[in-house]
């Protein structure tokens, strides 16, 4: 067993662990954050979004201890239905939720991407999406519920 | 399974031997952790090596720590300049998480025949520094893609160093998800010029056979020759053969030969500084 210290949402979490456990078992076990979802195991779907350190990762093909010392976001810091954040809203807003299971990883690129650049192209939208696979909805939602969420965020 | 987080390149190196295994981005390591095919005793996290993680221009050449992510490359204007077909495999190497979390050295380490940095350090005639407890030795990657195993037991590769020669450089591939694995091919090329000659020529495949290759036979027919129309024709057709005679009668062969021709053309148009506009 090894100790593990991050922060997830803002908050700081300290336990054992085993070295090979992956970041998602920890974060939907161990933390019972189970808002992020598992899809291909594999690193394809990003249905395992987390950010890390202000950048996405597949926490399906990180191991938790990889974490160690650093800041998590997962979809339960992005926002909730009292408060949720400008791309849950805009997701909602547009329909760009189907069955909801690439939605946690769809909103964590998407904040990724506003976070650090607020008016994105739509090419720049696509290339940030581009590692978040949708069965459902056929993406233009999605990528208008992007665009829509970055208007918001501008005010413009 | 142990775990071990060496706070510098000696540690390191000294913990590595029969029953270790380095940890860098772990995007190819924690799926063979699952599968067991990879079974270490311990994991060597490299992740606080500061020693690895560099990326400068310094004595005519380009030095990439091997610790560097794709993204992190992948947003280098130095990157861009000196090496631009490495720059643009970055850009579209496995999704944005992946190339967050993925490293140039653990893409050698792994050494998939599709691996994206490959052809391009190839073409751009890197040489790789290793360390082990033996000492230190720099190779050119040609030579070590020959070698097999491609590193001795408690080898690390501390970085890349390509020689600043102003040669143009250019990368394209095709298919990117696993799931098309058998449709994945790239093509990396590096050119000198004079004028509008092609002075000397390196090409580099990616995905046809089981490492990425220099093809000396390319070089040769395209080296000391205008670069026009014509050149690139040959240079098309060319690689057919290359492609053919690298895959014999495998399922992805037919496909492949075909296919490599307008990679070759995307390549060349990729070319730093619009010099592959040239060819119209
Ligand atoms: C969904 C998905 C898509 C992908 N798409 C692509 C793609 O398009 N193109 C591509 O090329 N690859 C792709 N990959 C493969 C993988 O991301 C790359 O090979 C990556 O560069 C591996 O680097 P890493 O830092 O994650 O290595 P790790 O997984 O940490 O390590 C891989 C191996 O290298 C060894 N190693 C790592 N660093 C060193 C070092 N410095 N010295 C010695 N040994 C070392 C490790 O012990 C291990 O055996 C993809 C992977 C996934 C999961
Ligand atoms: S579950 Fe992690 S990328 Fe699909
Ligand atoms: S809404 Fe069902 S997978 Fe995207």
């Amino acid at each position: 067993m090894v100790e593990l210290e991050l922060t997830v949402n803002g908050k700081a979490c300290m336990l054992k662990i085993e070295p090979g456990e992956r970041l998602i078992d920890v974060l939907r076990q161990r933390l019972g954050l189970t808002g992020t979802k598992e899809g291909c195991g594999e690193g394809e779907c990003g249905a395992c979004t987390v950010i890390m350190d202000g950048r996405t990762i597949n926490s399906c093909v990180v191991l938790a201890i990889q974490a160690h010392g650093r800041d998590i976001t997962t979809i339960e810091g992005v926002g909730n239905r009292i408060r949720p954040h400008p791309v849950q809203r805009a997701f909602v807003e547009e329909g760009a939720v189907q069955c909801g299971y690439c939605t946690p990883g769809m909103v964590l690129a998407a904040k990724a991407l506003l976070d650090k650049n607020p008016d994105p192209s739509p090419q720049e939208i696509g290339a940030a999406m581009s590692g978040n696979l949708c069965r459902c909805t056929g993406y233009d939602k999605i990528l208008r519920a992007v665009q829509r969420a970055a208007r918001e965020v501008t005010g413009t | 399974m142990e775990f071990f987080q060496p706070q510098n390149l000696t540690e390191a190196v000294e913990r590595s031997g029969l029953d270790t295994c380095f940890l860098a981005g772990g995007t190819d390591l924690v799926l063979q952790l699952r599968e067991g095919k990879a079974k270490p005793q311990v994991l060597v996290d490299l992740s606080r090596v500061t020693e690895l993680k560099y990326l400068t221009a310094a004595g005519g050449c380009l030095e990439i720590g091997s610790m560097l992510t794709f993204a992190e490359l992948g947003g280098s204007e130095l990157a861009r300049a000196k090496a631009n077909a490495l720059w643009l495999a970055c850009q579209s190497m496995g999704s944005p998480q992946i190339r967050n979390q993925a490293t140039l050295g653990g893409n050698l380490a792994n050494c998939s025949p599709a691996a994206d940095g490959l052809p391009p350090l190839l073409a751009l005639g890197a040489l790789v520094r290793l360390v082990s407890r033996r000492g230190e030795e720099t190779v050119p990657l040609a030579e070590l893609l020959s070698r097999r195993p491609l590193l001795e037991v408690g080898t690390l590769i501390r970085g890349f160093r390509i020689p600043d020669q102003g040669w143009k450089s250019g990368f394209a591939k095709l298919g990117r998800r696993r799931a098309l694995a058998i449709a994945r091919l790239s093509v990396a090329l590096a050119v000198e010029r004079e004028g509008n000659q092609a002075k000397r020529v390196r090409v580099a495949l990616g995905a046809v056979g089981e490492r990425p290759f220099l093809s000396e036979a390319l070089a040769e027919m395209l080296q000391g020759r205008e670069m026009n129309e014509a050149w690139l024709e040959d240079a098309a057709a060319a690689a057919q053969q290359v492609v053919a005679s690298a895959l014999g009668s495998r399922a992805s062969a037919p496909y492949k030969r075909v296919a490599v021709s307008g990679v070759m053309r995307e390549a060349w148009a990729s070319l730093a500084g619009g010099e592959g506009t040239a060819c119209g």
